[in-house]
């Protein structure tokens, strides 16, 4: 039987085309395939057997995926080997990967990471564990197309894996698009020794978490907690065929406690979260906020749901910040906007949609916070960008190819959420600007409303957004009274732009556990925050 | 290489679990009419969790050459572990399920990108100036479970998914999405999905006023998931374990109405999360959660089920870089008498639910929901009129369940949930009108 023959299968399929002769392989047995789970039937299972590796290990494959999966799966006895990931020892073989793509652009990334993870679920430690990964992606810009593979296996097969990428982009009709060009680079951006959570012993960490928890659990009146504790330390290397090449480390170390109070089937909880790109120090001496959150959760219990109607409201900096980014943000990324002609026309520059005090910014480089980075995920430089200055559309948020087809400057939002993924547009550190009010002022110009606090989430799309809070407070001539809950924010992005009212001095930056979720990919860490703002005549949804 | 970690850890004293996963998968994207983008991921990596001196260790690990630290930090995490409280399962033969078809295997890229344009084109030429973003994506994946007890499992699943948004710019941004589950092998229905994003595209063209008020509410299968998720996340273990689960103590009761039967089906042929076995190699089985109203049990995996003193139910979901945990898989809600126009004619002023945003931002563990309906139509006089906007539902859905008007008689396959229709009496509606 000729190898080729039993190929022939999928001689039709473009993904099987490939060189196979170096394995020996033959068809599974007509009584069916030995592994479990495969129907007896089926005809395209292989057995393969990889003359050089030692172990002669089995694989067995599956039609159109046997060739991706070869190149995931061979001897791994064989691997290049990248001890210490020293990028002296990784650059020139990325650059040879590279270097074998015929294509208009290509570039490769490769990260490894460390992290730790700890979770009290109560007086329980529900969940302990680190995991070390490494993997990385390619991407081959061709004739208007983009194409993309993401690999764990670091070997000599990459550079198969990047032909077969380049050549998938060339099958496809041209399209009239360009990425424009970056100048060659080469740069190294490293971490402080004192900030990597590594060195901390797992011991430390742990004590940490549990004490926070702890404080929780001896509060009178908490049901349960929920506590974790995240670190993560991140080596990103970056190629392009432009000859631009970046590492870039990153730290981030974070914890989140959550409070759960329960009567009868009344059950509440209050969370709050505390992030840095710091080194572990950053995260002690928080009981101030661990004990808030316990706070919160006790009167939440007796806090009765809000009446659903419109609403005067004054807006806590978290949840603030979460409407910059969901409503706004969201909106600004061009991703969006160059596909769509209307969509372009309502987010064009100098289109007014707020009052003049309103300036909201995304920023990669605000040192310390979440969304900081000296370079996006295609290797443009990180920037502040102004997405609404006075009222007015002052900027949008982009990639590469975005700028490129709105004719604008490429703003360095590409993001990935890991190596798994090709970069995407997405936001940094989103912000509004702090003004002139405090906020007894906001709360004077408030006869009956409510002043709304801490954030469950948020969602967009695009101009309807809706986001919940963790609870809030009734205003009633200007004083706070009695907490309710169950308040979430609804409507349209536009009018309530114009209907922010009064912007407050208290900016405060937020970047606890969580993030930005966008096609698929997150939780992406991101940077937000606000003053407080007061918003008139906002859908409150209630019993 | 599961055989390998497994014996570096059982060499030094521990009894131990290796979970494997490998996938293969592939996207191809339309974005605004448009081809945009055809993308490979090619993953594999290996969780390790051993028990060693009654506590329990974990890690992970996508870095062959790291295998030695893997198995490391699970002994450094063991330290400080939780107790266990289960023993892992023996070799056990598993239940027959459909989960992958060759032709979703052998299906090249190519022939995706056409199945797009086909699309695109389709619904571009029945509906001019909607922009239809277009995903196919196809996982193909294999998961092995190896264990002390001599358990070593190994199974392989191919998904394949369409998804359609369309966006209608007009009196504000209308959103259409449509999705079908291609996983059985049969190509996507174009005709019918363009038919669907049509009759959406033309309700939208007409703006309807809703007040404030109580109305009858229809929320089409699409939109069902958004009710079903909060109230499903109390019949998870874990939330029983905590004590934390509105159900606690309730199981045997009616707590929902008679029409509602709901299963949690494991075994369902093609279902996007169907499986032999579950993540810890114990078999998978089909589980009614609430049979004609009445709550049935609990989800467990073996940590949870040995912390409640129940048997596992075969329902530990993870991936490789985390623990298990009790999780569902395909939810079934089971269908009803009712015909969706029969229904709709008996509406004199009501609302139709397509579609939600905010699902599962509320306090989803007491069954809390706040919805803000993305599209959604005034049905009048027993006719479905214009779009409606800047609405809202809210209430509690173990409330909202207790009185079901109607459950349909057809179902839709949303991947890894099978639903028909649901009609509730009286539902508190917010708008801005």
């Amino acid at each position: 039987m000729d190898s080729t023959g039993e190929f022939g299968l999928d001689r039709d399929n473009p993904e099987c085309r490939g060189d196979v002769s170096w394995a020996n392989y033959r068809p599974c047995s007509p009584a069916g395939c030995p592994r479990d789970g495969l129907p007896s039937n089926h005809r395209c299972c292989l057995r393969v057997s990889f003359p050089e590796s030692p172990a002669r290990r089995l694989l067995k494959g599956h039609g159109s995926c046997l060739r991706l999966r070869m190149r995931g799966l061979t001897s791994w006895s064989s691997s290049l080997r990248f001890e210490g990931q020293k990028m002296d020892n990784l650059k020139p073989f990325l650059a040879d990967v590279l270097s074998g793509v015929a294509a208009q652009y290509a570039d490769i990334r490769v990260e490894e990471s460390e992290e730790t993870g700890i979770v009290y679920r109560g007086q329980e430690l529900d969940q302990i564990g680190r995991s070390l990964e490494r993997g990385g992606c390619i991407r081959v810009f061709h004739n208007g197309n983009w194409g993309s593979a993401s690999f764990n296996q670091i070997d000599e097969k990459l550079k198969g894996l990047a032909k077969d990428v380049a050549a998938g982009v060339e099958a496809l009709p041209a399209k009239p698009e360009t990425l424009g060009s970056l100048p060659a680079l080469s740069d190294s951006v490293t971490v402080p020794e004192a900030d990597d959570p590594r060195e901390v012993p797992l011991a430390d960490k742990h004590a940490l978490i549990k004490h926070y928890n702890d404080i929780l659990l001896k509060t009178a009146g908490i049901t349960t907690t929920m506590s974790m504790y995240h670190d993560a330390f991140r080596t990103t290397t970056f190629l392009s065929s432009e000859d631009r090449c970046i590492t870039q480390e990153s730290v981030y170390t974070g914890f989140m406690c959550r409070a759960l109070t329960r009567d009868g089937t009344n059950v509440q909880d209050y969370h709050d979260t505390f992030g840095k790109t710091a080194g572990f120090s950053s995260l002690q001496n928080r009981e101030p906020m661990v004990e808030r959150i316990a706070k919160v959760a006790i009167e939440l219990l007796k806090a009765e749901p809000v009446p659903a109607g419109k609403y005067d409201v004054i807006i806590d900096p978290l949840l603030a910040g979460v409407f910059a980014h969901e409503a706004f943000g969201h909106l600004s990324e061009a991703d969006f906007l160059s596909t769509n002609e209307r969509l372009r026309e309502l987010m064009k520059i100098g289109t007014r949609y707020g009052v003049d005090e309103l300036t909201i910014v995304d920023d990669g480089t605000m040192p310390g916070e979440r969304g900081s980075f000296r370079y996006d995920d295609e290797g443009s430089p990180a920037q502040r960008t102004e997405l609404i200055k006075e009222g007015r559309i002052a900027g949008h948020l982009h990639d590469r190819q975005s700028a490129q087809q709105m004719a604008e400057k490429v703003t360095g939002n590409a993001r990935a959420v890991s190596y798994r993924f090709s970069p995407i547009v997405r936001m940094r550190n989103t912000y509004i600007e702090p003004r002139a009010f405090n906020i007894e002022d906001l709360l004077d110009s408030v006869e009956r409303g409510l002043y709304v606090c801490g954030s469950r989430g948020g969602m967009t799309e695009l101009e309807s957004f809706t986001f919940s809070s963790q609870y809030a407070r009734l205003v009633e001539h200007g004083r706070q009274t009695k907490m309710v809950r169950d308040v979430v924010l609804s409507g349209n992005i536009f009018e309530t732009l114009k209907n922010i009212a009064m912007i407050g001095d208290d900016l405060v930056m937020f970047g606890g556990l969580g993030g930005c979720g966008k096609n698929g990919q997150g939780p992406l860490p991101v940077g937000l925050g606000a003053p407080h703002i007061l918003i008139r005549n906002v859908v409150i949804g209630g019993r | 290489m599961e055989d390998q970690i497994l014996s570096l850890a059982e060499a030094r004293g521990a009894q131990a679990e290796v979970f494997g996963s490998e996938e293969t998968r592939t996207v191809v994207e339309f974005r605004a009419n448009e081809f945009h983008s055809q993308e490979s991921r090619l993953t594999h990596g290996h969780g390790l969790r051993v028990v060693k001196g009654g506590r329990v260790g974990f890690s992970s690990s996508s870095n062959p050459d790291k295998v030695g630290e893997l198995v490391d930090a699970a002994f450094e995490t063991a330290e400080f572990g939780k107790q266990c409280c289960f023993e892992f399962p023996g070799p056990e033969p598993s239940p027959a399920v459909k989960t992958f078809e060759n032709r979703v295997i052998v299906l090249p890229a190519l022939k995706m990108i056409e199945w797009g344009r086909e699309l695109v084109d389709a619904v571009r030429a029945r509906v001019p100036g909607l922009k239809l973003d277009v995903t196919l994506d196809r996982t193909y994946g294999e998961t092995v479970v190896a264990n002390s007890a001599g358990l070593n499992k190994r199974f392989a699943r191919a998904n394949l998914q369409l998804s359609a948004t369309g966006l209608l710019v007009n009196d504000g941004l209308v959103w259409i999405s449509e999705f079908e589950n291609l996983s059985s092998g049969s190509p996507p229905s174009i005709g019918a999905l363009a038919d669907r994003i049509e009759e959406r595209a033309i309700l939208a063209r007409s703006r309807a006023r809703l007040a404030t008020g109580t109305y009858p509410v229809v929320f089409m299968p699409t939109a069902v998931p958004d009710l079903l998720y909060p109230l499903l996340v109390g019949v998870g273990g874990k939330q029983l374990e905590k004590g934390v689960s509105p159900l606690i103590d309730k199981v045997g009761r009616k707590l929902v109405d008679e029409k509602i039967t709901i299963a949690d089906n494991g075994l369902r042929d093609f279902g996007t999360a169907s499986a032999p076995f579950d993540a810890e190699g114990v078999p998978r089985r089909r589980i009614e959660l609430f049979d004609r109203g009445v709550f049935n049990g609990f989800l467990f995996d073996l940590a949870t089920a040995g912390a409640c003193g129940a048997e596992s139910t075969g329902s530990a979901v993870r991936d490789y870089t985390a623990q298990p945990q009790p999780g569902k898989s395909n939810i079934q809600l089971l269908p009803g008498a009712a015909r969706l126009n029969e229904t709709l004619a008996g509406i004199r002023h009501g609302l139709l639910v397509h579609e939600c945003i905010g699902g599962g931002q509320s306090n989803v563990l007491a069954g809390d929901v706040a919805l803000n309906v993305s599209s959604g139509h005034l049905i009048e006089n027993g006719k479905v009129t214009g779009r409606v906007k800047d609405t809202m539902i809210a209430g509690n859905v173990y409330e909202m369940f207790a009185n079901v008007a109607a459950v349909g008689d057809t179902v839709r396959d949303l991947g890894s949930y099978h639903v028909p229709f649901v009609m509730f009496p009286r539902l508190k509606v917010a708008t801005r009108d």
